[in-house]
């Protein structure tokens, strides 16, 4: 990193880029740090037992965090191993191939349904909360059903990865997308990377909205929109992009014409300067 | 808690798991007395327990240890019916040891 930090700075003129990418990463890891609870944040999350078993508390007392997000709303997918019938909740012991977990059902006064135990071996969904206590973990179930389709459990294995992948990786809208964020978090991680323009961090790409308006967009084209995103003032001229991206004049012409197209960036003072476009 | 994890596999992975206890999901294919063959991208003479229902055609999902030959002695067996996608349980297999991170304990 500091052997062309300097480097970046001259490029852009400005303070801009890579400190404001350094921020962009610790902000957002800051506010998944769980300083304040929101339950709103809440998003249900389908896990493999072992991710639970695994998963690790931050600080003691915080939020348990799989794959570095806070993570509460879980549904797993399991066999009943084991079924321990208490006066006001069942716990059930719950195996998916990867791990056990236990999974408290709190009995429902209201639903005489709610008390009837599920059948060893029968394979079940989980909804619920991921709790710990006393450092064992376990799931305060929220709703359990039994499972008729045996491919679901195949289908929640295959999405517990997808979603794994689309946390750790990027999401998948283009190969092209994902290896550049990949590329961002080895920065983020310190990791020498060898390109400048990999240097144009999620600063301003960072949000889903821009993502999705950037996702047809050519990898050329996302560099030149993070470039216009990060660097200080309304618009940029050519050759600033030009210094600033280390890209070929034809290729940031054919980048902002592709921006242009879809409305993402306009042209202000002449036709080789560009401002982006808010929505 | 427990690391207690039966990995899923196929046939062609058999080989790394002598000795150890996995879950196979693959169609019943012949049924010998006390023996199946189960067609898991490949085929497992899987020997079977008293409890064991199988039905020819129909899947079957079982958790057993593999033998030395590369059998399975089998410990619970489940019927799956007939709907069962073994293109996708394959697939599931590749996954999950692609990404060991999220199903195997090392």
């Amino acid at each position: 990193m500091t052997s062309y930090g300097g480097y970046q700075r001259t490029g852009y003129g400005t303070q801009g880029g890579d400190d404001g990418g350094g921020f962009m990463g610790a902000s957002q890891q800051g506010s998944q740090g769980g300083e304040k609870k929101s339950y709103a944040d809440d998003t249900l999350r389908p896990v493999t037992i072992k991710q639970l078993v695994d998963c690790k508390e931050p600080y003691p007392g915080a939020d348990l965090a799989v794959d570095g997000l806070p993570t509460t709303q879980v549904t797993l997918v399991g066999q009943v191993r084991a079924v321990n019938p208490q006066a006001i909740n069942i716990t059930y012991r719950i195996d998916d191939g990867t791990g056990l977990i236990d999974v408290k059902k709190w009995i429902d006064a209201e639903k005489p349904d709610s008390a009837t135990p599920f059948a060893l071996d029968t394979y079940v969904r989980v909804f619920g909360r991921l709790q710990s206590f006393n450092g064992k973990r376990h799931v305060g179930g929220h709703f359990i059903r039994a499972i008729e389709d045996f491919n679901e459990v195949n289908y929640h294995m295959l999405e517990a990865t997808y979603v794994h992948l689309c946390l750790t990786k990027g999401a998948a809208a283009g190969g092209d997308q994902q290896q550049q964020q990949q590329q961002q978090q080895q920065q983020q991680g310190g990791g020498d990377g060898m390109f400048v323009d990999d240097g144009y961090g999620g600063g301003g790409a960072d949000s889903a909205a821009i993502q999705a308006r950037l996702s047809p967009c050519s990898r050329t084209a996302r560099t030149v929109f993070n470039f216009l995103a990060n660097s200080a003032g309304d618009d940029q001229h050519l050759n600033q992009v030009v210094a600033g991206t280390g890209l070929s004049v034809r290729d940031i012409m054919g980048a902002t014409e592709e921006l242009l197209g879809h409305g993402i960036i306009y042209t202000t003072a002449d036709d080789e300067t560009w401002a982006i476009l808010d929505t | 808690m427990e690391a207690i994890a039966n990995p899923r596999i196929t046939c062609a992975y058999l080989n790394s798991y002598v000795g150890k206890n996995v879950i196979v999901v693959g169609k019943v294919t012949q049924l010998r007395g006390e023996e199946a063959l189960i067609d898991a991208d490949g085929n497992i003479t899987a020997h079977l327990n008293r409890e064991a229902h199988l039905l020819v055609g129909n899947g079957v999902q079982v958790i057993g240890k593999v033998n030395p030959d590369l059998s399975i002695k089998v410990l619970t067996s489940m019927d799956l019916g007939t709907g069962v996608d073994y293109n996708l349980a394959n697939s599931v297999v590749e996954i999950s040891h692609q990404h060991r991170s999220l199903f195997a304990y090392e």
